[in-house]
């Protein structure tokens, strides 16, 4: 044990200056552009802010957001959105990912290549196609769909019943393009000797699947979990573009309420608060991820 | 692909097998792309005003006028396209390169402080932009003085945690012995960075590249704010150029949406190779 | 104090030399100002140190954006030492990169916005006041009523570029088959009751599936706050604050007004999808005969109309697809409660900016010099002309007399009429009340309407939840209570 630890650390010397030269720009980068920030903004969220002069108003911000019956709902709409969106994409994500490996190299090319489209193309854009599918009038797309089936026509983004599945819908269908791909990098990328392994064993589909496929994609998902929680947790875009938080309050979003308090309100002092709160909750949650999830897996 | 058996013997099993799969893959298809198809297809209407838009689901007539029209639309239309080429290029090769390099560290070097640092990086996906976005420019405009240039428009996602993380959590599954086997036979960090980990990090590495491009292509927010004239502008700023206040250009905007894909098309497609390649280099050479 | 007048002095000097040129420009080309220039440069450059204005503006007009060069080149020949610099924006991001680029302390110097953005701006102290850097001549150039929205206080922070009253449109045709009277409309006016039976009539059903609409109005999006705030201004409400600064819309006659709003979707009048009706949308419909009025109006769709009307007759496919010819007929809102009715007024116009650093006096009295010169003269003709809106300058008149314009009498004389109702500008409410009546809005008012118009609250509902929303901004005592 002690030898072994001996001829690491002869082996290992040298690494920790090789490790900074090879974080040196990241962090760099990192240090400017979001470290200086995030600092300011925090120093921000004890202010009233002003740009000509702000006053500190020490925790007048934080008890504000407390006490707002609104942070809470949008906290709500949030939590609501993004137990609905991010297992959901991952398993389809994962399925697909899975259902394209035993095609042949131009199918799952070509499947890759779908899938990935609606990221490809502008959110902007593609946020004005979404309105019109969901077109409330009985000739909007959906409309017409639900109406093949005998459902009555919906006010889709218009009635609060319905918009907030609105966005989830529109979310299943076109967020998954980046998840499938890092999940068909991270198949690719397992060693082919494990299942040559496992079949000599006589193992069935679902038991490589359970053994092999599962404990190797565990960092992958992990990965696409973490970042997929924040990244709904901070949504933004498609609430703002689509609903506008409406109506009646029901698909405002933590971001998009951060974004209004900001940049409609001015009241960036309270804005930096939101996101200080938010970022705390994310944390919260991320760690949580991390310890149930990432048990055994190496960081 | 060796996951699913291939040698069940029985023909018809696996052709029945595939079948299903690619009927279930197809439909999810359609949901996925109807979007895409409906603005490509809008895009070959006419330059009309005033949302237009037919509910036909195939298209009524094939004209490439709107293309005509938003490219008329301004002298700049195609210097839009040429500044997110070199901003989304650079940011693309930038990242690959250096969040590479960091995600190795954080990954498989023992330094000291690394679980800190590691954690203070992640902490900042947390926040959410639009805090950072006024200080931000604070020091991109007011101190830096920098606005309406190449560099304000990349400096800022030079290398993004994202992608550290991304490459991090990649290389976690490369085994520690290919290493360890390297630095007995005398190779230094860096040597092993390019000699091992960097073709075995081609897959991630590709997949990165496409990640990133795609988001600096398509980022609209920040170039917005740190332009300040048409020819330092993006496509994505030019796009939303075209939208005005109660009319709007829908067959002219789809297409620019569609001219702003190919590229990404372009870039995806010619990466395929790699992440096929993914394949045969995943495994560990002696 | 010597300073000061010195440079009163120069600003009407300049003024004068300003007026000189803009009225040859207007007439000959700019040809005298061309010949006018080397002169100018010869000397210039020693009494004049060279500066640089930047403006922020959205496509104000359609052809608007294009003529940005021009503009910087007029205003160059205008004045050869100073440079205008332009950054386009769309009018969406307009408000979000001017908002950063405040907050960051660096704002344009003048920026294309409406007025009602002017109280935000001023309350943090980024606002520009330019009362003295203008000139008498400057200011007697423009109508009383239509500056005034450019005052808070006893600031003026901007020159106005138009004054336009939010109306509806209706459609000639379907107005004569409905059997109103259109023309005694635009010039009496009505009441709700007679909008809502006028409307009913509009209606055309194809079996129990609606094909024509009596009203439109769209409610979705950027123009969610238009349509309640127009509807109250006829219920007694021009402002959403009384003369004695009590917030208004805790009367009875807002719920009067709510009662109405859902009254004409339960009608059937209007769409039940009201609540997810666009811009976009409601003017298809309007082209394409689905509605028989559509709301909100601005002079500027009769141009649209006339365009469409224009593309059909065309037959080459351009017009939009399904539209029929349509006679747009600018027409005034209802009133409600026997109250007068009152026109909802809309000025934008050039507002200045400061920056963190105090700009100089020269700076300042240039920024006064780019705001008079876009929102005058050839400028503002051009584009008023384009926006079919009226000119609130006497130059603009004088520079627009010569250029043509199809507008239907009727519409000009009905809008002229309009604006004689329209809400005065209110500079005497305090920034600090304004602002919380926008946050009111935001927050309770436009999220409750949509309920409202989606039929998941009633309209006692919505204005309990107003009330109480007031009282918390305002006190008991700061709200109407009748």
């Amino acid at each position: 044990m002690a030898r072994a630890s001996n001829v690491k650390n002869r082996l290992n010397r040298g690494d920790g200056a090789w490790a900074y030269a090879f974080i040196a720009i990241a962090l760099v980068v990192y240090a400017l552009f979001t470290a200086y920030p995030v600092v300011s903004a925090f120093l921000v969220s004890f202010q009233e802010y002003r740009p000509l002069g702000s006053e500190y108003i020490g925790f007048d911000n934080y008890s504000g957001i407390f006490a707002s019956e609104l942070f809470w709902k949008a906290i709500m709409n949030t939590l609501v959105y993004t137990v609905l969106t991010v297992p959901v994409a991952l398993i389809i994500s994962f399925a697909v990912a899975i259902a394209i490996m035993p095609l042949k190299k131009w199918a799952q090319t070509t499947f890759k290549a779908i899938y990935y489209l609606p990221a490809v193309a502008s959110g902007v854009a593609l946020s004005v196609v979404w309105l019109w599918i969901y077109d409330p009038l009985p000739g909007g797309i959906l409309n017409q769909l639900i109406g093949m089936l005998g459902i009555p026509s919906q006010n889709w983004l218009g009635a609060s019943s319905t918009s907030m599945f609105s966005l989830v819908l529109m979310s299943w269908l076109s967020s998954h393009g980046t998840s499938i791909i890092i999940y068909v990098a991270a198949l690719l990328g397992i060693d082919e000797s494990y299942y040559e392994a496992a079949e000599i064993d006589g193992a069935t589909f679902w038991q490589k699947m359970w053994h092999i496929v599962l404990p190797c994609l565990k960092p992958t998902t992990l990965f696409l979990l973490v970042t997929g929680v924040i990244g709904s947790f901070q949504v933004f875009q498609n609430a703002y573009l689509m609903t506008g938080g409406g109506p009646d309050h029901s698909t405002t979003m933590v971001g998009l309420l951060i974004f209004d308090t900001a940049f409609k309100y001015f009241e960036f002092g309270k804005a930096a608060a939101q996101s200080l709160v938010l970022a705390a909750i994310i944390g919260v949650i991320a760690f949580i991820q991390f310890k149930f999830l990432g048990k055994d897996v190496e960081y | 692909m060796a996951l699913f058996n291939n040698h069940l013997g029985n023909r018809t099993a696996k052709y029945t097998r595939n079948t299903i799969l690619v009927i279930l893959l197809l439909l999810f298809a359609m949901a996925t792309i109807f979007p895409i198809y409906f603005m490509i297809m809008s895009s070959f209407g006419d330059p009309v005003e005033a949302g237009a838009v037919s509910y036909s689901i195939w298209p009524s007539k094939f004209s490439l006028e709107s293309y005509k029209f938003f490219f008329a639309f301004s002298e700049y239309s195609y210097r839009w396209i040429l500044n997110s080429l070199v901003v989304a290029t650079v940011v693309m090769v930038s990242n690959v390169v250096f969040a590479t390099m960091a995600g190795y560290a954080f990954s498989k070097i023992q330094f000291r402080g690394r679980n800190v640092l590691f954690a203070i990086l992640l902490a900042a996906m947390m926040i959410p932009y639009q805090v950072t976005q006024v200080p931000l420019y604070i020091l991109i405009v007011n101190i830096f003085e920098i606005q309406n240039t190449y560099s304000a428009l990349i400096m800022p996602t030079l290398v993004t945690v994202y992608n550290i993380f991304l490459a991090k959590q990649f290389m976690g599954t490369i085994p520690k012995e290919i290493l360890e086997s390297a630095k007995v036979e005398g190779c230094n960090q860096f040597q092993i960075f390019v000699k091992i980990i960097m073709p075995l990090s081609k897959t991630v590495m590709a997949v990165m590249a496409i990640l990133t491009f795609m988001e600096t292509w398509n980022t609209f927010f920040w170039p917005f704010l740190v332009t300040n004239t048409m020819d330092m502008q993006t496509i994505q700023v030019g796009l939303k150029n075209f939208r005005f206040a109660n009319t709007t250009y829908f067959a002219p905007m789809m297409a620019g949406a569609t001219i702003s894909a190919v590229p990404m098309f372009i870039l995806f497609f010619s990466l395929q190779r790699y992440f096929l390649e993914g394949v045969t280099v995943g495994a560990v050479k002696g | 104090m010597k300073s000061k007048t010195k440079i009163a002095a120069s600003v009407l000097a300049l003024t004068l030399s300003l007026g000189t040129l803009s009225a040859c420009g207007s007439g000959n080309n700019n040809e005298p100002a061309q010949t006018a220039k080397p002169s100018n440069t010869a000397n210039g450059g020693a009494s004049e140190a060279k500066d640089t204005i930047t403006a922020l503006l959205p496509p104000v007009s359609p052809t608007y954006q294009e003529n940005f060069k021009q503009m910087e080149a007029d205003f160059n020949k205008l004045y050869p030492n100073l440079t205008l610099k332009i950054e386009p924006a769309s009018w969406e991001d307009m408000t979000q990169k001017l908002d950063t680029q405040v907050n960051a302390g660096s704002p344009p110097d003048l920026a294309f916005i409406g007025s009602d953005g002017i109280s935000k701006y001023a309350q943090m102290g980024m606002l520009l006041d330019i009362k003295d850097l203008v000139s008498a001549d400057m200011i007697a150039d423009y109508d009383e009523a239509a500056l005034a929205y450019m005052k808070n206080g006893d600031g003026l922070y901007g020159l106005p570029a138009y004054m336009e009253v939010h109306s509806i449109g209706g459609n000639k045709q379907f107005l004569e088959e409905a059997g109103v009277d259109w023309k005694k409309v635009q010039q009496e006016g009505w009441t709700y009751d007679e909008f809502r039976e006028a409307i009913k009539k509009g209606v055309v059903k194809e079996g129990d599936k609606t094909s024509r609409y009596g009203f439109v109005f769209a409610t979705a999006g950027v123009a969610s706050k238009d349509y309640l705030s127009i509807l109250v201004k006829n219920a007694g409400m021009p402002s959403p604050f009384t003369k004695d600064l009590k917030y208004a819309y805790t009367s009875k006659n807002y719920l009067t007004v709510l009662n109405a709003v859902r009254e004409l979707i339960d009608d059937g009048s209007m769409p039940k999808e009201l609540s997810s009706v666009d811009a976009g949308k409601r003017w298809n419909m309007f082209l394409t005969g689905q509605t028989m009025i559509t709301g909100k109006g601005l002079a500027v769709f009769e141009n649209s109309a006339n365009k469409n009307n224009a593309k059909i007759d065309a037959k080459d496919g351009s017009a939009v697809e399904g539209s029929i010819k349509v006679d747009y007929i600018a027409l005034p809102l209802p009133s409600f409660a026997g109250q007068e009715p009152v026109s909802h007024a809309v000025v934008d116009g050039y507002v200045a900016f400061r920056g963190k650093k105090d700009p100089t006096d020269e700076h300042k009295a240039n920024i006064a010099k780019a705001a008079y010169f876009l929102s005058s003269g050839q400028v503002a003709a051009t584009t008023n002309n384009d926006l079919f809106a009226a000119h609130i300058t006497k130059s603009a008149r004088e520079a627009a007399a010569s250029m043509e314009s199809n507008r239907n009498p009727d519409n000009i004389a009905a809008v002229d009429k309009m604006l004689e109702h329209a809400a005065p500008a209110r500079p005497d409410i305090p920034v600090e009340l304004g602002s919380k009546a926008i946050k009111l809005e935001n927050e309770v008012v436009i999220p409750k309407l949509q309920a409202l118009l989606a039929g998941e609250i009633t309209p006692q509902e919505m204005y309990d939840a107003v009330k109480k929303g007031a009282i918390e901004a305002f006190g008991a005592d700061g709200v109407v209570q009748d």
